[in-house]
């Protein structure tokens, strides 16, 4: 994670419980890096797929959502709302000739913090073996 | 421990658990199943090759399963008894008939497979219960994470990583990569003031032992970044808030006001994330967290109950009452220590002092039939008349002192200084095992003066002394050189530099020790009559319990009536009213046949020792003269005025204890009141006074209750520092919640006002949430004054005493010595120890009861053997010595038409004041000669000694 400024923007979306760790107490330790935009929603139920096609357009090379396991969304369908989402996206980034693979849902146990950083990493995996989306 | 340990009149049965329980008080049958050890106590020298030959690992369960030992071990050095013990369920041997390796190992042939459970039946007087407490459930620490993060720790486990004889010798690792943590966190209230896990209580001893293994982590490794997450910081015991300033300060301590609901782990660090109570809300990455974890009630307390026949209550903790808390619900057998309730060493050695008086008075009928005494082989003053035959014995004492002394080197470098004939090194010099090693090396090389280069004398002097007694030698012809305090703590970062001044410290002991004379013990008859000063709520149960006991007891009281501060109580903790508290100590005064009450009297003057002291006790216009052989001080405290909070000025601002008394008489005072504000620590914790009163907060909430009680729409306000609603009080702050009192913390720099306008009042606080400041419109302002201590400066005075930065009597050690002063003979309870609620008075009023009973008992005091003496030869009648004394125990009398001096052995302290004056050099002390003390500083300056 030395290159961060070399891999493009990634644009996480989290809820109240799967963000409890300040983002800027997670980028002093280094553990995230620096090209991390965090977005906070009260429940990624939130999310519209126009949000989502817009984080790519503001520049995002990758773009994932970390939402409460299925079965402990404290608005009881949110997450699984914001997977169907986050799948209508898939299809139509695949349309649009852009790999698919360039978001993701990941499901995270309630206050774990561990998980979201896996899925940075995950998604910071995938961009570097892509060719970027953006010119810099 | 030690003294337990080697007292002949107390029987120890390990292994064992008390299974029925029948009879009446004074005369019990108790049924113990004690299980075997396997090793013969009598025999074991506790060398330890049982546990090197031992194939056979087991977890360490003292060390919090950090450690591995074998299946016979011991759990720690000093343990007692001295003797090590086999695991039944780990053993080959018990198990399966082979291995029997550690039997064929021990050269003291200590090991006996054949012991079997014994059943016994015990006929007994008085039952004690102390079973501690029991440990945090499993569950509650997994919801931080305990288990599944390796470095999310218990205190306890904390403790035993701190401790330099546990599993890391004193190095503080995770547990997960074995590195050193740089960042530490401290989680409070972990199983305790949560219902959610059913302890609603305050767990009481958190705060400070937190803040105490903070500021250990922080002098091992001066880099640790240490935070401690709290609730509301509670160190109300007596010098404790200093304590906790003085960490906070030196070791640069973060103390957080939050409390953590959970904790995360990411990348091996661990997150917590929390919210202070100015709306903030914060995240930072931690190397370890530590889990405070509370005191619940002993895992078998149910058991106990059963068998003991005794209530517990809605804890589990065994249940009292606030008039006799130590006293469980059947006769005869009383509580001592956590299992009534969380509470720290001075409180559960307080309490434990207080039921030995219980058990005293009710068994004071059968006193003796059935003591042992030791007897002390005659001295052999043929071997103490040779010519001085030093030995040298240097204690490693674990690590704490050979951590950073070279011990080897100290003990060698001994071995060659002049007079010594023997020297050597011992692991702990004060367990059992070691003191038998050194009594037999002094016998086996006819030693005739001995160093131990150990710890305090303060503390362990005596003990030695003991050691050289039993082998017949005077027990003055020891000397300690103190390596530890001296050396090992005070210069843990310069290893070297520590050893050589160990050396140094030893030499000038040697020097001394050559020049030391036995000096000759006398013991002096005592007046089986107690004197207690003060007739208050501690002064009065103090009086009964020692005349209870069997002893008559004079109570002098400075107002014309008994009482103290219980007779402004209405109610006390747990409702009842105090008023018949009160009737019931001065009923039981009034008939008892031991008891002489003494009302507006004060004592004067007193002169003598313990066993044989003289007061002059005024009495209106005459001096009465008291002799008697011990003093109780139970002078109590006073009710702090304040000058501040228009206090004085407006009659709608008052205390506590005049809401109570007004309440008392009926209603009236709340006509028209609608809104009551309570403003806590008026005067304490640095206001006017240093010291946190201790129980204002459980007053303030007892009392908003009754409020609440006795017109439920009152609008109630609390401002406060911090709530210490400690232990079971803090179920009553819950109640008060719930009933709607409303809790408003300051800060000490932003005191609350009170402001008068138009004959109306406004109280003004600061609220750290709306970062504002609230006008509260108050009809009543009620103010939790603290306790001042009273007019103690003159008794100290007149008894010689010191008193404490705060003017509270000054005990001879917090810990262990809570209700007893340095001066022998002379005891204290009650406010006059400091603030304290009225159980905590009355259970150390028994426990000064109970130690002033040991000389009142035993009928002989042994006077300290290092007094003055006087050369008469030399003496030339100056008077100066008599002049000086502190103590009056100097007086000039006629020898042959000229004027000496003399020593009045008993009452001379041994301050050595009279000898550092003699113009002449008359005076002597003994242990402290002139010539000691100089060859002392001879060997200082690498002099040659003796």
């Amino acid at each position: 994670m030395n290159n961060n400024h070399q891999i493009g923007r990634i644009a996480a979306f989290c809820c109240n419980y799967t963000a409890s760790v300040a983002t800027d107490t997670l980028r002093e330790a280094g553990l995230i890096p620096e090209s991390l935009d965090v977005k906070k929603l009260p429940c990624t139920g939130r999310i519209e797929v126009r949000v989502l096609l817009d984080a790519f357009e503001q520049g995002a090379e990758a773009v994932f959502v970390a939402g409460c396991r299925a079965d402990e969304c404290h608005n009881l369908s949110g997450s699984r709302r914001a997977e169907k989402r986050v799948g209508y996206t898939k299809k139509l980034l695949k349309e649009l000739g852009i790999d698919p693979d360039r978001i993701e849902m990941f499901f995270v146990h309630y206050g774990e913090t561990q998980p979201v950083v896996e899925a940075v990493r995950e998604m910071t995996a995938r961009i570097s073996k892509l060719e970027r989306l953006h010119s810099t | 421990m030690v003294e337990a340990g080697r007292s002949p009149n107390i029987e120890i049965l390990t292994n064992a658990r008390l299974e029925t329980l029948e009879g009446e008080p004074g005369q019990f049958a108790a049924g113990v199943h004690q299980e075997p050890r396997f090793i013969d106590d009598d025999k074991c020298t506790a060398c330890g090759t049982c546990t090197m030959y031992c194939p056979r690992p087991v977890v360490d369960l003292y060390n919090e399963r950090l450690n591995i030992t074998r299946a016979p071990h011991i759990d720690y050095v000093q343990a007692i008894p001295s003797s090590y013990y086999i695991d039944p369920k780990a053993c080959l041997r018990i198990n399966y008939e082979t291995c029997n390796l550690c039997a064929q190992t021990c050269t003291a042939q200590a090991i006996d497979f054949s012991q079997k459970p014994r059943e016994l039946s015990l006929d007994i007087g008085a039952v004690v219960l102390a079973p501690g407490f029991g440990r945090t459930d499993q569950s509650v620490l997994e919801k931080y994470g305990y288990r599944r993060f390796l470095d999310v720790v218990t205190s306890i486990e904390f403790e035993r990583l701190t401790c330099s004889s546990g599993p890391t010798e004193g190095h503080i690792v995770r547990f997960s990569d074995k590195k050193t943590p740089k960042k530490i966190a401290f989680l409070q209230c972990v199983g305790s003031r949560d219902e959610t896990c059913g302890n609603g209580y305050c767990s009481t001893v958190c705060c400070m032992y937190a803040i105490k293994e903070a500021s250990v982590a922080k002098e091992h490794n001066a880099d640790l970044d240490i935070a401690l997450f709290f609730m509301d910081v509670r160190t109300q015991g007596k010098g404790f808030d200093a304590a906790r300033e003085l960490a906070e300060t030196k070791y640069g301590l973060r103390v957080i006001r939050a409390r953590i609901p959970r904790v995360d782990q990411v990348d091996g660090q661990l997150a917590l994330t929390w919210t202070t109570d100015d709306g903030k809300s914060s995240s930072e990455l931690f190397d370890m967290v530590v889990l405070s974890e509370g005191l619940n009630a002993p895992k078998d307390a149910k058991a106990i109950a059963e068998i003991a026949g005794i209530e517990l209550n809605h804890y589990g903790f065994c249940k009292t009452s606030v008039d006799s808390p130590l006293v469980a619900s059947r006769d005869g057998v009383y509580v001592a220590g956590a299992f009534q309730g969380p509470k720290d060493i001075p409180e559960s050695v307080t309490q434990a002092s207080g039921v030995a008086a219980m058990a005293s008075e009710l068994l004071s009928e059968a006193r003796n039939t059935r003591t042992v005494t030791i007897s002390y082989p005659e001295e052999d003053k043929s071997i103490e008349s040779e010519g001085p035959q030093i030995g040298v014995f240097i204690c490693h004492c674990g690590s704490n002192i050979a951590g950073v002394v070279d011990v080897n080197a100290v003990r060698d470098y001994a071995g060659t200084l002049p007079g010594v004939v023997f020297s050597k090194d011992t692991l702990y010099s004060c367990s059992q095992d070691a003191l038998k090693g050194i009594a037999d090396k002094i016998k086996e090389n006819r030693l005739n003066r001995v160093v131990i280069a150990a710890c305090s004398p303060r503390t362990h002097e005596p003990l030695f002394q003991e050691t050289l007694k039993s082998i017949g030698l005077n027990p003055a012809l020891i000397e300690m050189a103190n390596i530890r305090d001296q050396c090992s703590w005070v210069h843990s970062q310069e290893p070297k530099a520590a050893t050589e001044k160990a050396k140094d410290v030893v030499r000038m002991a040697v020097a001394k020790a050559g020049l030391l004379e036995p000096l000759e013990q006398t013991t002096v008859d005592v007046l089986p009559t107690a004197l207690v000063i003060g007739g208050g709520a501690a002064g009065m149960t103090a009086a009964l319990s020692i005349a209870d006991q069997g002893f008559e007891c004079v109570l002098v009281e400075q107002s014309d009536q008994l009482g103290g501060n219980l007779r402004r109580l209405v109610w006390t903790m747990d409702g009842k009213k105090a008023s018949k508290v009160l009737d019931d100590l001065i009923k039981r005064m009034d008939g008892h046949p031991r008891v002489r009450v003494m009302l507006q009297a004060q004592m004067e003057a007193v002169s003598g020792y313990v066993g044989n002291f003289t007061s002059s006790i005024v009495q209106g216009e005459q001096t009465v003269v008291v002799d008697h052989g011990v003093i109780v001080i139970a002078t109590g405290g006073c009710e702090y005025s304040p000058k501040s909070y228009q206090y004085g000025k407006n009659n709608r601002v008052i205390t506590q204890l005049e809401l109570e008394a007004s309440l008392a008489k009926g209603k009236g005072v709340l006509k028209n009141v609608k809104n009551v504000v309570m403003i806590q620590c008026v005067g304490s914790r640095g206001e006017d006074m240093s010291h946190c009163s201790r129980l204002c907060c459980t007053q303030a909430i007892k009392n908003a209750l009754k409020l609440k009680e006795i017109k439920p729409n009152l609008r109630i306000y609390c401002l406060y520092r911090d709530m210490r609603t400690y232990g079971f009080s803090e179920d009553l702050f819950r109640e008060a919640r719930k009933k709607g009192v409303i809790f408003i913390r300051y800060q000490p720099d932003r005191r609350p006002e009170v402001i008068e306008k138009d004959r109306k009042i406004k109280v003004r606080v600061f609220d750290r949430l709306l970062k504002d400041e609230i006008d509260i419109s108050a009809c009543l302002v009620v103010l939790s004054v603290g306790i001042a201590p009273g007019d103690n400066e003159a008794l100290a005075k007149i008894i010689k005493t010191p008193l404490t930065p705060e003017g509270f009597f000054l005990e001879a050690h917090v810990k262990l010595r809570p209700v007893e002063l340095a001066s022998e003979g002379i005891y204290f309870c009650g406010l006059a120890h400091g603030p304290k609620c009225l159980d905590e008075s009355i259970a150390q009023a028994k426990a000064a009861a109970a130690k002033a009973a040991i000389p009142l008992a035993k009928g002989k005091a042994s006077v300290a053997p290092i007094v003055s003496r006087v050369n008469k030869d030399v003496c030339i009648g100056c008077g100066i010595c008599e002049s000086l004394c502190p103590f009056n125990a100097i007086r000039l009398t006629k020898v042959n038409k000229r004027r000496k001096a003399e020593t009045i052995t008993a009452s001379c302290k041994g301050c050595g004041i009279c000898a550092s004056h003699c113009p002449t050099l008359a005076i002597s002390m003994g242990g402290f000669t002139d010539e000691a003390i100089i060859a002392q500083i001879h060997a200082f300056a690498g002099e040659k000694c003796v």
